[in-house]
């Protein structure tokens, strides 16, 4: 889905090229980013203001101001609150991501490239992906405890699933003619790995961890409303406890940002490491 | 590797040799983790046997509860991809036929898809307490956008020509949505429902999990974790429940993709994704 979207894109960017200037291509395509939004934020606080205060739906502009005063400027809580929580969950998840991810490419590389070893573990892997990852947690605080460690192999576990089966199938498409090829002029076993299959299987792996990305922020929130002491996902758990309607937003809209800071990173990577790719198919 | 130029007949062949492959890493893994348990490497506390565990999963179906529970969650699923569909695909359509609207739709869309739809359970919970409605609000916006997304993206996606030429057959308005557009949409629509419904089945369950209280198999999971009777025992229902919500999940993917690839399978999305 992702592959077809990004050659619309593709397409659409060749075709604006040629009828209208650059700066106002690129104007046009900020506009249509920034008004949707703009519009949407205009009608809710427009209507919360007008309305007779309701208790569940704040000022949109309240709630980011709460936000920057929980984060930065409040002078009760300056460090611990930034650092300690959002920093404790964005780390987390990068972790569990990061061991999850190599985790995924190295078994769907080993699953891609050896049939035998595909047909074996498939039904497995098929089952145990099957398992919504977040029902998992219960099994995974009872065998290692609430501790961060838990959490960081819960996200990693949830997380692989994505990566393995992408990266699996990634591997299996690469045509055999190329890795013949590699066989022939007697390229070593390592850099037929790393010059001809993961890189063709590359558009396919980032596919997962775009998926993954997405992934690993929600495992960690849930990991955080289950058992924790800090992150982001607990302190929304303990502003609900309290009935605080605006601390609670405000660490939505924190949660909102850093979901959407993922996927943009991730984006951008993307781009800079499958131009080639993207080139490759615009122009066929 | 040698089956490329062998004969037409042992074609046959390699499939059998995946499921007997498939089978015996099934029972090997089963055994391998029965004689681990067995032989005390690792406490039995901690890792049950295999044979115990699915005995429990089964014995789990006589219990009625754990029926109903099974049954709620499976309400909430269909009830949840149900209204996404309801509400995803025709303002998809919508959006998708006029170029404006769909760039700027497609632009709120990617900023709301990013957004974990668990962040919502703290407040949909004070709002409307742990019930049926509670888990469907948050199904609900979980499961939408992928499939409003597709939807937006495949009526975008439809032949100009085509449409011209249905025109130009003197077919009006309304009669060349429903004989070009549909159509062409079909498949990146089901693309949609797909990726969806497994995303739906994962927040029900996770919904069930935190909010506890409320029927489902994420509530018994999170009632068994609960009662600290007997580790041993609580540890034995709770991976067997954990089982039986990945056969679960296991069936629905199978029937969708079936579905897929039986009435939507001539275009090559349906095999692209996750």
């Amino acid at each position: 889905m992702t592959d077809t979207s990004t050659r619309a894109l593709a397409a659409q960017a060749t075709r604006a090229t040629t009828t209208r200037p650059r700066w106002r291509r690129a104007l046009v395509s900020i506009a249509y980013f920034v008004i949707p939004i703009a519009v949407v934020i205009g009608i809710w606080q427009l209507v919360t203001m007008l309305n007779p205060p309701a208790p569940f739906f704040p000022q949109p502009f309240a709630i980011i101001a709460n936000l920057w005063d929980l984060m930065f400027g409040s002078p009760k809580a300056v460090q611990q609150v930034f650092y300690g929580e959002f920093l404790q969950t964005v780390g987390r998840m990068a972790l569990g991501f990061a061991i999850g991810a190599v985790w995924g490419v190295v078994v769907g590389t080993i699953m891609g490239l050896w049939r035998g070893a595909r047909e074996t573990i498939n039904p497995i892997v098929e089952f145990l992906r099957s398992i919504p990852a977040t029902a998992t947690l219960p099994l995974f605080i009872i065998l290692l405890g609430g501790g961060n460690d838990m959490r960081v192999v819960f996200i990693a576990y949830g997380v692989s699933w994505f990566v393995l089966i992408n990266t699996s199938v990634g591997v299996g498409s690469v045509h055999k003619t190329l890795l013949d090829v590699g066989k022939v002029f007697r390229i070593s076993l390592a850099r037929r790995l790393f010059r001809i299959v993961l890189p063709g299987a590359m558009p396919k792996i980032f596919a997962g961890l775009r998926i993954a990305s997405t992934a690993a922020l929600l495992l960690a929130i849930v990991s955080e409303f289950m058992l924790a002491t800090d992150g982001v996902g607990y302190m929304l758990v303990q502003a609900q406890g309290r009935f605080q309607l605006l601390n609670m937003w405000s660490w939505m809209l924190a949660l909102a940002i850093l979901g959407l800071i993922i996927n943009t990173l991730l984006e951008w990577i993307e781009g800079r490491i499958l131009g080639w790719h993207r080139q490759s198919k615009s122009r066929a | 590797m040698t089956t490329t130029a062998a004969p037409r007949q042992t074609r046959r062949s390699p499939r059998v040799g995946a499921i007997w492959r498939g089978v015996a890493g099934v029972a090997g893994l089963a055994i391998i983790l029965e004689i681990v348990s067995r032989s005390g490497i690792v406490d039995q506390k901690y890792l049950p046997p295999f044979s115990s565990v699915i005995v429990r999963a089964f014995t789990l179906w006589g219990d009625e509860t754990f029926r109903a529970d099974v049954g709620a969650t499976l309400l909430t699923y269909l009830l949840g991809l149900l209204i996404s569909i309801v509400i995803a695909v025709p303002l998809g359509a919508l959006f998708g036929l006029f170029n404006p609207v769909y760039r700027a739709a497609r632009a709120l869309i990617e900023l709301m898809r990013p957004i974990p739809p668990v962040a919502l359970i703290p407040l949909v919970l004070l709002m409307l307490g742990n019930g049926l409605e509670m888990k469907l609000v948050i199904v609900v916006f979980a499961a939408v956008w992928p499939i409003m997304f597709n939807t937006l993206y495949g009526v975008h996606d439809v032949d100009p020509l085509a449409k011209d030429m249905a025109r130009s057959f003197g077919i009006r308005g309304f009669g060349v949505i429903r004989r070009i557009v549909v159509p062409s949409a079909a498949p990146f629509i089901i693309t949609g429902i797909r990726i969806s419904s497994s995303i739906a089945l994962i927040v029900v369950i996770t919904v069930e999990l935190i909010a506890g209280g409320a029927q489902g198999i994420g509530a018994f999971i999170s009632r068994e974790k609960g009662s600290y009777v007997d580790v041993g025992e609580t540890y034995l229902s709770v991976l067997a429940a954990t089982i039986m919500a990945g056969i679960i999940g296991l069936a629905i993917n199978l029937l969708i993709g079936w579905v897929e690839r039986r009435y939507f399978g001539w275009e090559s999305t349906a095999r692209d994704g996750v």
